[in-house]
Formats: C-alpha cells, sequence, structure tokens
C-alpha cells in the first residue's frame, strides 16, 4: 500500500522498523493467512468448533458494519440487528423450497444487500436531523419495529418458527463433479472459507473506504459537522452514504448468518440484544478502529459462544457440578463477566483495547483540556 | 451601496441591508457591504458588534431575517429543480406504497398472491402472480389447500366456505360463488366487471351441491372489493402525499445550508478554531479539496486507476496548499496536535483547498504576538494575490490598518463607518465607538 500514513513523528518507539513491522503493518494479511490454514491443521475445525468460528466470522462483519455508522461517523445505532435480520429473511425469501423464486445465494445475496442498503436509506432519511441520544432512540425503537413486523408479519417470515430450511450456498451447482450444496450441508469449513473470504472482503473495502474521499468525509462530520458542510462536504449525503453501507454490510452478514444456520430462526435472534452485543464489541474494540472492532468481537462474542459452552463442558466433565447448580455454571457467571470486563475496560482504556489512531488522539486531548 | 454600477462593476459579494435577530435581540442590522473582486475588506468593531453573526449570514449557518446576501449576483440558495421534483415525487411513491402496503394487509396479499401459486402445484409466473395480484384486488374468491382438501376461501383467507376432496369440484365450486358474491355487487365502483363472471359457472352451477352460505357472508364478500380497493388507494395517496410534503419541506429548511454556499465559491476560517483536531494535518486540507476529487463509492472500493490518481493528485495539492501557509514540515502530525498559530494557518490552507474564490477569516491573527500577526498579515496579502478575495474580521490594528483595501466598522450590529484605513481611522464614530463616549 503505498498510500499507507506514514506513522506519527512524535510517537517515540517507531514501529516503521524491526521485526514486529511487518506483523503490524500487514496484521490483517497475517491473521488471514493463519486463519486459513487453519482448518487444515486443526481437525476440530471440521466439527461443531468450525460452526463456531465462523458464526464468529458473521459477528465481525456485524460489527464492522456497525463500526461505519458509530465508529467512523459518530451517530449512535442502537438497531444494527433489525438490518442484520432483514438481509437474512430477504435471502430466506428469495431461496427457500417453500417459495417460488428458489434463486440461487449469490443472486439472492446481491438483493438482499440492495435491499437493506435501501431500508438503511429509508431509516435515515427521515431522521438525519437527530444527533446523539435521540438518533439512539430512533434507531432502538427502528429495531423493535423491525423485529415485531418480522413476528408478526406471518404469512411471510413464518412468525416465531421463522423461515427454514434455507438451501446452503451453491445448493444445485456443481462444479468440476463435487456438488457444493452437498459439501457445504456436510462439511462446516467450506461456510467457514465462504465467511472468512467474506468478512476478508468486508475489512479490505473498510480499509479502502478509511483513505477514501468519503471516508474522509464520514469522520469529518463526526469530529465537526459545521465545519465539514463549510468545506462544501453535505452533511446529509455522508450520513445517507454511511447509513447505507453500514445497512448493507449488516445485511450482508445476515445473508450469511441465514445461510449457515439453513434458517432465519426465529425474529427474537435480531433483537436488542444482539445490538447492543456487536456495539459492545466495537466500543471495547476501539471505535473507528478495524482490527479493534475485530478484537472486540473475537472477545465478546468469542467468550459468550465459544468459551463459555467449553468452559461448562469442562466443569460438566470434571464433575464439579453434579447437580446443576447455576452458580457453578461458567454460564451462570458469564453475564457478569461480561460486565465487569466492560466496565475495566471503560474505566482504564475509554478508547478501546485497540484504538483508531484518530479517535485517541481526540480522548486524550479531551483529558489534557479538562 | 447601489448595484446599478453595472455587471462589469458587479461585487463579487453584495451585502444587502441584512438584519439578522435572535428573538428580541438585533445581531445585525440594515447592513450593507460590497466586496469587490480581488480585494481585502475588513470588518472591525468591539466585541458583540455582530462581525461574526455577519460572517454566519454569508456562509450559510444563519438565515438573515430580512435583506439579502448575492454571490456574483446570485442568491446563494439551492435552486428548485427537475431534480428536486423528481426526487420528492420518488420518495412520495415510495411512502405511498408502504402505507398502501400496510392498508391493504401486505401479509394476507402475499398468502394470496405468492404462497396460493405453490399449493396448486403450477410453476410460478409472473402473469399467474398478477391475475393473483388483480384476483385480491378484486376480493375473488380463491381455492386453497389445507390437510390434503380443497378449500374455497375468499381472497384474503379469511373465510372458508367451502371444503371439498377433489381440486376440481372445488373450482366449480368457486365459480358458482364467485357468480353470486358478483351478482350482489351493486352501487358505484362495484359493477361486476368481465372477469369477475366466468363463463365456467353458469355451466357448472347445476352440477355440484353448493355448501349453504349465510347471506351476510356474501355481502360481505361482496362488498370486500370496493373495500380494499378504497383502502389501497386511500393508502396510496396519503402516503404519497405525506412524503412528497416531507421531502418538500426538508428541502426547503436545508436550501441555505452552509454547504451550499460553500460549493458556490465562499470559505471561511471560524473565529474559535474547528479544525477535525483528531485528523492528521494533510486529511484535513483533504477534506478541504473533497469537492475536486472526482469518483463515487464503487471506484474507491474497487480502487479503480482513475480513483488512485484523483487521490494522488489530491495528495499534491494538499501538499501544496501546506506550503501555502507553511505547514508541509507538519503534513502527518495530528491536527489538534499543532500549536495554536499553525493551526490557525491550517484552517486557512483548509479553506483555500476548496478552490474558493472569496474566503472569509474570522479573526485569523487571534492570539498571535505582533511578529506572528505581521506574517499572517502578509499570508493574507499572498491569499489575495493569488485571486482570492478576502473578507477579514480582525482586531489587530496594524494588521488591519496596513492590509485592507476598505474597512467597514461595526458597533452593536450597525454599520456606523466604512472607506480607506485612513477615513476609517480618523472617523469621529470609530475612536467613539472604540475609546467610549467620553472620547
Amino acid at each position: 500500500m503505498s498510500n499507507n500514513r506514514s506513522p506519527r513523528t512524535s510517537a517515540p518507539p517507531d514501529p516503521s522498523t524491526g521485526p514486529w513491522a511487518f506483523l503490524a503493518q500487514r496484521w490483517e494479511l497475517v491473521t488471514l493467512g493463519v486463519l486459513a490454514i487453519a482448518p487444515l491443521v486443526i481437525p476440530a475445525l471440521g466439527g461443531a468448533l468450525g460452526g463456531q468460528v465462523t458464526n464468529l466470522f458473521i459477528y465481525c462483519i456485524l460489527a464492522l458494519a456497525l463500526n461505519v455508522m458509530v465508529g467512523y461517523t459518530g451517530l449512535v445505532h442502537l438497531g444494527i440487528a433489525s438490518f442484520f435480520g432483514i438481509g437474512a429473511y430477504v435471502l430466506a425469501i428469495l431461496t427457500v423450497p417453500m417459495y417460488p423464486f428458489q434463486i440461487g445465494f449469490l443472486a439472492a445475496a446481491v438483493i438482499a444487500v440492495l435491499v437493506t442498503a435501501g431500508t438503511g436509506l429509508a431509516l435515515g432519511a427521515p431522521t438525519l436531523r437527530l444527533r446523539g441520544d435521540y438518533l439512539a432512540i430512533v434507531t432502538l425503537g427502528f429495531g423493535e419495529v423491525v423485529k415485531v413486523t418480522l413476528r408478526n408479519l406471518e404469512q411471510i417470515t413464518g412468525g416465531m418458527k421463522g423461515l427454514n430450511p434455507v438451501p446452503p450456498p451453491g445448493a444445485g451447482v456443481t462444479l468440476g463433479g463435487i456438488d457444493l450444496g452437498k459439501e457445504f450441508a456436510i462439511d462446516p469449513r467450506w461456510f467457514y472459507y465462504l465467511a472468512l473470504l467474506s468478512l476478508a472482503g468486508v475489512v479490505l473495502a473498510m480499509r479502502r473506504l478509511e483513505n477514501s474521499r468519503l471516508g474522509r468525509a464520514l469522520v469529518a462530520v463526526r469530529e465537526d459537522e459545521l465545519a465539514a458542510q463549510a468545506m462544501g462536504i453535505s452533511a446529509t449525503k455522508v450520513k445517507l452514504a454511511a447509513f447505507a453501507m453500514s445497512s448493507a454490510v449488516a445485511g450482508l452478514a445476515g445473508c450469511l448468518y441465514a445461510a449457515s444456520l439453513s434458517t432465519t430462526a426465529d425474529p427474537n435472534a435480531y433483537d436488542f440484544n444482539r445490538s447492543i452485543m456487536v456495539l459492545c464489541a466495537v466500543i471495547l474494540g476501539g471505535l473507528g478502529s478495524i482490527p479493534g472492532t475485530l478484537l472486540g468481537v473475537a472477545i465478546l462474542v468469542g467468550f459468550d459462544t465459544v468459551l463459555a459452552p467449553w468452559a461448562d463442558s469442562w466443569i460438566q466433565q470434571m464433575n464439579v457440578n453434579p447437580k446443576g447448580l447455576s452458580y457453578l455454571s461458567f454460564s451462570g457467571w458469564r453475564l457478569a463477566i461480561f460486565g465487569v470486563a466492560l466496565v475495566l475496560v471503560m474505566r482504564y482504556r475509554p478508547e478501546g483495547l485497540i484504538p483508531s489512531r484518530r479517535l485517541a488522539a481526540e480522548l486524550h486531548e479531551g483529558g489534557a483540556g479538562s | 451601496m447601489n448595484n446599478n454600477a453595472g455587471p462589469a462593476g458587479t461585487p463579487l459579494l453584495h451585502v444587502d441591508r441584512v438584519t439578522v435577530r435572535f428573538g428580541g435581540l438585533v445581531a445585525v442590522s440594515e447592513l450593507d457591504l460590497d466586496v469587490p473582486e480581488g480585494s481585502i475588506i475588513s470588518l472591525i468593531g468591539p466585541n458583540g458588534a455582530g462581525k461574526t453573526t455577519a460572517f454566519n449570514c454569508v456562509s450559510g449557518i444563519y438565515a438573515p431575517s430580512s435583506g439579502s446576501v448575492r454571490f456574483r449576483g446570485k442568491r446563494l440558495e439551492r435552486s428548485f429543480t427537475l431534480g428536486t421534483i423528481l426526487w420528492a415525487l420518488a420518495v412520495g411513491l415510495l411512502t405511498g406504497l408502504l402505507f398502501a402496503a400496510a392498508a391493504v394487509d401486505v401479509d394476507r396479499l402475499w398468502l394470496a398472491v405468492v404462497k396460493r401459486g405453490m399449493i396448486t402445484g403450477e410453476p410460478f409466473t409472473m402473469s399467474g402472480a398478477m391475475k393473483r395480484l388483480r384476483g385480491y384486488f378484486r376480493s375473488e374468491l380463491a381455492i386453497d389447500q389445507m390437510a390434503g382438501k380443497w378449500r374455497v376461501v375468499s381472497a384474503d383467507g379469511s373465510d372458508v366456505l367451502a371444503i371439498k376432496r377433489d381440486l376440481g369440484e372445488a373450482t366449480l365450486v368457486r365459480d358458482a360463488l364467485q357468480a353470486k358474491v358478483t351478482a350482489r355487487r351493486t352501487g358505484p365502483g362495484t359493477i361486476p366487471d368481465a372477469t369477475d363472471l366466468n363463463p365456467r359457472a353458469a355451466a357448472a352451477a347445476p352440477q355440484v351441491a353448493l355448501p349453504v352460505v349465510k347471506e351476510e357472508v356474501l355481502d360481505r364478500l361482496a362488498a370486500g372489493k370496493s373495500r380494499i380497493r378504497w383502502r389501497g388507494w386511500l393508502g396510496l395517496f396519503s402516503g404519497m402525499l405525506l412524503g412528497i410534503a416531507g421531502t418538500l419541506a426538508v428541502w426547503q429548511r436545508g436550501r441555505r445550508s452552509p454547504h451550499v454556499v460553500a460549493r458556490a465559491g465562499i470559505s471561511r476560517t471560524f473565529q474559535n478554531i474547528r479544525l477535525f483536531s483528531s485528523m492528521s494535518v494533510l486529511e484535513n486540507v483533504l477534506v478541504g479539496l473533497d469537492r475536486t476529487i472526482p469518483g463515487g463509492v464503487f471506484s474507491m472500493l474497487l480502487r479503480t486507476p482513475a480513483n488512485r490518481r484523483a487521490e494522488a493528485e489530491a495528495r499534491q495539492k494538499a501538499i501544496a496548499a501546506l506550503d501555502f501557509v507553511g505547514l508541509s514540515g507538519d503534513a502527518n502530525r495530528i491536527a489538534g496536535e499543532l500549536p495554536y498559530g499553525d493551526q490557525r494557518r491550517l484552517e486557512i490552507a483548509r479553506a483555500l483547498a476548496t478552490g474558493a474564490t472569496l474566503i472569509l477569516l474570522d479573526e485569523p491573527a487571534a492570539g498571535m504576538n505582533p511578529s506572528e500577526a505581521g506574517d499572517l498579515a502578509g499570508l493574507v496579502e499572498r491569499i489575495r494575490d493569488r485571486g482570492v478575495t478576502v473578507l477579514l474580521i480582525e482586531h489587530h490594528m496594524n494588521v488591519v490598518m496596513r492590509i485592507s483595501d476598505r474597512i467597514a466598522v461595526l458597533d452593536h450590529g450597525t454599520k456606523i463607518a466604512e472607506g480607506t484605513p485612513a477615513e476609517v481611522r480618523r472617523d469621529e464614530k470609530v475612536i467613539e465607538a472604540y475609546l467610549g463616549g467620553e472620547g
């Protein structure tokens, strides 16, 4: 990347030299390489663990989507799960055998992404004048409206039953003698790679966004909307673009989610809890920071969906808790640990674990100035 | 102050009797100001004289309570174009369709159009779907299946009229009942149309045993057509009205926004520095260059050669702009970390980067020592020499007196004097405003 920002001259340890430089500058390639090789080396990824890690990737995409709104543009969004849900349902409607459309995964995903982007615009357009808390309340309300709508449009969405079975990607496609649909259904590693590929694509897109005209405009609007407007930037258009992109990427995550579960699950899967979980991950990792967001998801969601079940089964195996008492099971303490960890991070590292360079500067300046 | 000097003599900026009121407070009163192209005009006056308010008014942050601001003879407002109308119509159509969908019960519409097509096992075709769609809005009886039996149901599925084992038999019953329902349709808007009456129905009537259907059910079904159509139109119409009115209202309120003014070619700096303080110095200028960088979202995501070239060019321009104000060595520093004077100069670089032909500088030398202020005066002159007109608010009198072509003095929102530096310096009213009534 020729136009990578050169590091700050004032930073004491110069990260442009030394053995860690490659790792620091090309962290995404290194991580991608490790994750791409992992399923070939670790057999467990061919089993349930593979599904859990795939789920983690999908959460990462969702968190990056939210990061566009909350991190770059500074608009608090508490309803990202609704776009996730809309993506999942649109994909399901277009692919399930119950309905006559039954188009391929790729085409359905493209339509679903366009629909979620459009929904994002439709939510964004009337709410652009709202800032801070007010927008948060609107998005929170929107999330609930979508959830209840999905539940009540029973003829379309199947109500609480959801739509299933969503066929795996590549159903009916044979490539070099391999029935892709069957492969996807049997081996979770196919999904693992699909999700990883999508995640890599989204990370690349976000990197490009950060260093582009639009990305700078997003940050400028976050920093000082009036000054940005005085530079000829239409805050309206920039915010709408943020809404559309964020929703589109969340919709993509929803598509992968529905396809990987082969069901949309019930509408409660797209409720406030999911939105807030993703928001926590973004804040924990570092607002506006791609590696931070990914790390935040890996820690929070990884803890919740990978570590907690594993610890539970370990406790069971050790026979520590034969009576099944909730305070002796790990899941019983799951949320408490979660909460304490968040409190500690916010107390000692408010800018997140891997803060974005821009936001870190902002917070420290605020601290010094007061 | 008259603008009858002819087109050649039209000033770049013409402020005509602008008054700005905040509630009962008059911040600027009947201000006239002409800024000829290529000049440096200063606004001076004691604190609270309304200088910054006048700036905000020119740069579109406030709308004047009365009077007008013209730039190159044009009002600084977004014009009402065909695009505005089309956009309002598009939004209106969208809200209209949403309202209509809710009004005609989109859930049952889906059942009637999509799901019933699957029931009879025929392949899904567009024409079949359209037929069922028409059927829904005519509130025609339909056939669906439950637990292996065929049912004759109302279009929205809420009434079940007959249950048969055989599809053919069910079809005949449906046609016969449809004829009965259609016959009951009276009154305006419910005249039976050709598609309601199926020729098969008459022939079928004797062959099947019709189920007993209550009179009031038949009446309700007969009334269903006008009801659903009325609801649909009402939803569409009210939604469109709301959407169009809302879009136009928002357009009207955003008509005079700062970005419209900035795009017309007026840029500004702020009295209390408003940099994007967590972005780098270079990025701040790049934001100023935003309008000059071509390309949309997709070329950015695909990073097309054109996009790379545009970004590289913008970088060069930004560095040139930083060079101009003497900050090129700090390009990669965080803007908020710069010393105060440099932040002011960065703001000027950012404003110049927009390609503005008129730049408003709001106290650029505030907080500077005399030597720095002298440098700044030189910078302002160099800006003028680049062909950019400057309107300046400044308190450093030696800066103002040295570089201004003309000076306007404001006090309590009114212009009390205007003229060359030498004239203003001698003006009684100005001395009084600055030194107090006894002077």
